[in-house]
């Protein structure tokens, strides 16, 4: 189950790469700048901005709906005529995610996230790509969701990549069975790995799961001989205090030459606006940490000795 | 990060004055060549041009701002705008004065209203003595005498309204020469005395006996000693103004410089360069004379790193310049082509922009044994346009698998600061191209690119169509589309063309449509370039070009004029922009009517008809099912490469009297957004009067797989066929390029399309946000600079459909 498909995707990896988004993950982190990401079953998704109202389109969508779940909504401006448009709107109780409306949903204002693929269908889409990747030391990363909670299509898709000499990397949560995780070591360049949270409690409380099977598994794949990239998201009152962000990097020093960089990524609220995409359900919302901030907590991993950035 | 240096005060001060510039209309050109013309008037035009040549330079004012260290004006003031009335250049000023749209303000001059995007000014007694001699114009100018007759297929094609040949537009002759890359090296390695004499030599050795084709050479050989007179006469005058100054400066810092000045300009006036400063300003003396001598022939300077870096290069081991002061030289000679911007009624600005000079400048690339040529001056300029924020000239930046990193990183940090600048090339391209079409391959290894990006030798190449309309040689390949599937009318204002092709409800398959829009393209390509080829002939004997084949390869060894074919090299072209809309209108009508059958050919024609209205449904339907040109998708692709085969074969059929070269290209100054304001709505679901695609990109909004698929999709036809150039248009989000990581992928991504055959490209980097902020608060963005397609410009002085069709494009983020 793939959620999206992202070529010239530079923020994952080295070099250029194209991105796999696989949908499904057992964290709940209340900033996921990917709401969508998080169920594993396919679900209608709703973008306001590309709706062109039901005047244009003779409430297609409405029609369409077995359920009644569509209904007209708000009404708003069109950002490329200027005109007032009538807008639709999603009743979550009555939707099952069907996929009715957006089969008559010609400007993709509804749509279904979440769609099957073969490991075929994926590498043709990431073949022609082949010579810029070359080009950059890029290649293909596996994310999502939780890539390793679809191991089965994962490794097969790892798999065929080293087959055809693609770079490849997997970003993941970390959450998941070693014995999962030492499947996919063969085949995969570089981890791009979360650390989020030192103290385990804090962590089930946040995202819902411990931490310890994260930080295990991040030991083994170092002394595996794996490469990791650690990813932090710098996250506003609930780890950017020192004292874990110390902790933290404590831990990736001792993970040793294995740590290729550690990303810092700072909070962004992008998240807020996507997850109105799936759900009338709003969610909390916090200020982006400052470049000030951001600058000091990269002094602290440098002092340990970490090749840090920011982003 | 590549660093850009500080910039000098006073090439600072100087780039703000031209930054807040207020054009003075000046009649002086116009006067001393009525004067010369009054004397002369029985004189044939290619003896009578080079006189007045050597009149104005004996005549013309000399100016020498204190801020100046390289020194040429077109008129008395910095800021001229230099009339040209034998082809009617400024008759639209009078007329907006009359019209009362200028008005009388303090400083006792006539203004434009501020509301304008460039301000202009005239003083009374220039309006009164340009009024005096409009009657005296008329009948004399080059348009009258060629709108007075022309070949039949005129009419037709200026009924129809789809090319620049229209009713009610200006002459069908409307510039001499067009865009070209003189001679700038030979002029600086040979100087005028030398010119002089192999002229006069000529002429010696032939005194009293001239038979046969002796008698075109001597006119010739005349015309080029005359200009020789006037070119010593203009330089060293320039000189003696220097020396005075000198004399009278008290400032002994800026004494001696103007010293300095006096003695390379006196030097220069007969004999070459000898040093950096003679080579800049020696280039920039020849630029002068060129643009006095005739409107507008918007000479390219070529490949400025290559002729001056031998200079500079002995200077530094003499220790007789630093690097500072060698780019305070280049930073001049960039301002200097800056002052040379005219100005231009509307309908010209809003395609070809305003502010654009069309001296494109070439650097880096690779030398005529092949090797890497980047050298310190190809970094100057990149610090000269990056450091000022200069929009004007165009920079086109040549790359070759030798090309070092670091003038990468200096290009894509230039990228960053001035929008579409520089123009990247690939040589592994461009140099067979050329080689393709007969280049030597040391010629074809010194190209530059010329106007909005086609290619052409450097001071070996007669590329322009004589009497090439402005503002670029196109037709409206929208409009043929039409026209294609609506039997040969022009759905836009029902003019029928004699060419009938049938309607889209009588055809069967998309061949039979293919086969329509091939006829009807070149149908009307055949009677454009016949009445090209009809101006270019009156342009051999109206218009002889007599400064440019002193230093043009060929002319002087063959004693003819470049007009006339004396180029080493001989070439003409023009540009078929937005072919995506072409290609993506085919797509739709294979996939909706033929493949998938989901509307029939009747449906969609009275689609179109009606502009789209009351289509709304199956407007959307094709939106979002159709495959569009520039995701990668062989299904859209292949009618993108359909249409570029066979423009190109249609180009290989047509040929003037001069030459046979076509050099068809992909590219457009803006002409885009002018063109779909007069094309009937598209099959693709375009309506009426939406911009076309740009050059040769995808559709706006149309590409929707990322950057890498629309490179893809751009490979797919064979880009060595369009020595016109292409353009690539490609915006990137500010944040793609905020870290050396960022910066490094754009260049791989670059140069993969180059691996996979791509020739050009260029980058906006800004975000819409910004743009629509800069719509609302222009006076916060002033140096904000962006590429339309065949030039950039400050954003805030472009219309509002060209703003806005920029940010309709497609902005990538990583």
């Amino acid at each position: 189950m793939v959620y999206d498909i992202q070529p010239f995707s530079v923020q994952d990896g080295p070099g250029i790469r194209t991105t796999v988004f696989l949908k499904g993950c057992p964290l709940r982190c209340p900033w996921c700048h990917s709401p969508e990401s998080q169920e594993f079953f396919p679900q209608l998704s709703w973008i306001s901005m590309r709706c062109v109202g039901t005047k244009i389109c003779e409430s297609s969508c409405i029609k369409a709906c077995p359920k009644n779940a569509v209904e007209l909504g708000e009404t708003s401006i069109d950002s490329r005529s200027g005109e007032s448009i009538q807008l639709v709107h999603v009743k979550r109780d009555l939707c099952d995610n069907c996929g009715e409306c957006t089969k008559e949903c010609y400007p993709h204002a509804l749509f279904i996230c979440g769609t099957s693929y073969t490991v075929e269908e994926i590498m043709k889409k990431v073949r022609p790509d082949r010579s810029f990747f070359a080009r950059s030391g890029g290649g293909v990363t596996i994310s999502g969701g939780e890539a390793l909670s679809q191991i089965e299509f994962t490794l097969a898709l790892l798999k065929q990549l080293k087959a055809e000499e693609f770079n490849t990397a997997l970003d993941t949560t970390g959450f998941a069975a070693w014995k999962t995780v030492e499947m996919t070591l063969p085949y995969t360049d570089l981890y791009l790995y979360d650390i989020k949270h030192m103290d385990s409690e804090r962590h089930k409380q946040t995202v819902g799961v411990p931490n310890e099977p994260i930080l295990d598994n991040a030991r083994n794949i170092a002394a595996a001989g794996g490469k990791l990239q650690i990813r932090i998201p710098v996250i506003p009152l609930f780890n950017d205090d020192m004292e874990n962000l110390k902790r933290t990097a404590e831990f990736c020093a001792e993970l040793g030459s294995a740590v290729t960089s550690v990303q810092l990524l700072p909070y962004h609220n992008l998240g807020v606006s996507k997850h109105l995409r799936i759900s009338d359900t709003p969610v909390a919302e916090a200020t982006p940490p400052s470049e000030a901030k951001m600058e000091e907590i990269k002094e602290l991993f440098e002092g340990f000795g970490l090749p840090a950035m920011i982003h | 990060m590549y660093q850009f240096k500080p910039v000098s005060e006073r090439i600072l001060r100087m780039r703000n004055r031209i930054r807040d510039r207020v054009l003075i209309y000046d009649s002086e050109r116009m006067r001393i060549l009525t004067d010369s013309t009054m004397r002369n008037e029985h004189v044939i035009p290619a003896i009578r041009r080079p006189l007045f040549f050597r009149d104005l330079c004996e005549q013309m004012t000399i100016l020498i701002d204190d801020d100046e260290i390289i020194v040429g004006n077109k008129g008395p003031h910095l800021f001229s705008s230099v009339s040209y009335p034998e082809w009617s250049g400024t008759d639209w000023v009078i007329e907006a004065v009359d019209k009362g749209e200028w008005t009388m303000r303090d400083d006792g001059l006539y203004h434009n209203p501020d509301t304008d995007d460039i301000r202009y000014c005239i003083t009374p007694e220039d309006y009164e003595y340009m009024k005096s001699v409009q009657d005296y114009w008329l009948f004399r100018k080059n348009g009258t005498m060629i709108d007075a007759w022309q070949p039949e297929c005129f009419e037709e094609l200026r009924d129809l309204d789809i090319s620049n040949y229209k009713l009610h537009g200006q002459s069908i002759f409307g510039l001499p020469a067009g865009h070209l890359i003189a001679g700038y090296a030979k002029i600086i390695n040979t100087g005028y005395k030398a010119l002089y004499e192999q002229a006069q030599s000529w002429i010696d050795e032939h005194k009293n006996r001239l038979f046969g084709e002796d008698m075109n050479k001597y006119i010739f050989y005349k015309a080029a000693a005359i200009t020789c007179e006037g070119a010593m006469t203009l330089v060293r005058r320039y000189g003696e103004k220097c020396s005075e100054l000198a004399a009278a400066c008290t400032d002994e810092k800026r004494k001696a410089e103007l010293e300095k000045m006096a003695e390379a300009l006196l030097w220069l006036s007969e004999n070459p360069a000898r040093n950096f400063r003679e080579a800049v300003q020696g280039i920039m003396m020849y630029q002068v004379m060129i643009q006095i001598y005739d409107r507008t022939p918007s000479p390219s300077i070529g490949r400025f790193d290559q002729y001056t870096w031998p200079f500079l290069k002995k200077d530094l081991e003499e220790g007789t310049i630093t690097m500072e002061e060698a780019q305070e030289l280049v930073d001049a000679f960039f301002l200097k082509l800056n002052c040379f911007y005219s100005g231009a009624p509307i309908l010209i600005k809003d395609t070809i922009g305003v502010g654009n000079t069309y001296q494109n400048v070439t650097i880096s690339g690779m030398d005529a044994d092949g090797n890497d040529a980047t050298n310190p001056v190809s970094f100057m300029v990149f610090e000269t346009i990056g450091r000022l924020k200069l929009h004007d000239p165009t920079v086109i930046f040549r790359t070759s698998p030798n090309t070092p990193k670091e003038i990468w990183d200096c290009a894509v940090a230039t990228s960053q600061l001035v929008g579409g600048l520089p123009l990247y090339y690939n040589d592994e391209i461009v140099i067979p191209a050329l080689l393709k079409e007969g280049y030597e391959l040391k010629d074809a290894r010194n190209y530059g690119c010329i106007g909005c990006q086609e290619i052409v030798g450097c001071g070996t190449d007669y590329p322009a169509p004589n009497g090439l309309y402005p503002p670029h040689a196109t037709i409206w390949w929208g409009s043929i589309m039409d026209m294609a599937i609506n039997n040969g009318i022009n759905p836009l204002n029902g003019v029928q063309s004699s060419l009938h092709t049938g309607y889209l409800y009588e055809m069967n398959s998309i061949e039979e449509v293919r086969e329509a829009v091939r006829k009807m393209g070149q149908h009307i390509m055949d009677m454009y370039i016949t009445v090209q080829n009809y101006a270019e002939n009156l342009a051999m004997f109206f218009a002889p070009e007599s400064v440019l084949s002193l230093s043009i390869e060929g002319c002087m060894e063959n004693g003819k004029d470049c007009t006339q074919g004396g180029a080493k090299y001989n070439s003409f072209g023009g540009t078929a922009t937005g072919l995506a809309t072409v290609a993506d209108s085919l797509t739709t009508i294979k996939y909706m009517c033929f493949d998938e059958k989901l509307c029939t050919t009747k449906e969609l024609y009275d689609a179109v008809m009606a502009n789209w209205e009351g289509y709304e449904k199956l407007r959307q339907m094709i939106l979002d099912r159709v495959p569009h040109f520039g995701n990668n998708d062989p299904y859209a692709d292949m009618e993108f490469k359909w249409c570029c085969d066979t423009y190109y074969e249609i180009c290989k059929t047509l040929s003037t009297s001069r030459c046979s070269l076509y050099k068809a290209g992909l590219y457009g100054s803006s002409d885009h957004v002018n063109q779909g304001k007069q094309t009937w709505g598209t099959p693709d679901g375009r309506k009426f009067p939406e911009p076309l695609a740009d050059a040769a990109s995808p559709a706006q909004g149309r590409d929707k797989n990322g950057p890498l698929a629309v490179f893809c999709s751009s490979a797919c036809y064979d880009q060595t066929n369009f020595l016109g150039g292409i353009a690539l248009n490609m915006r990137m989000h500010p944040s793609v390029l905020s870290n050396d990581s960022g910066r490094d992928k754009l260049i791989s991504a670059t140069q993969g399309y180059f691996d996979n055959g791509g020739m050009e490209i260029q980058y906006n980097v800004v975000d819409s946000d910004t743009l629509r902020h800069a719509q609302e608060n222009p006076e916060e963005y002033r140096d904000l600079v962006v590429r339309i397609a065949g030039y950039s410009a400050y954003f805030v002085e472009l219309g509002r459909d060209l703003q806005n069709d920029i940010i309709s494009r497609n902005e990538y983020k990583l």
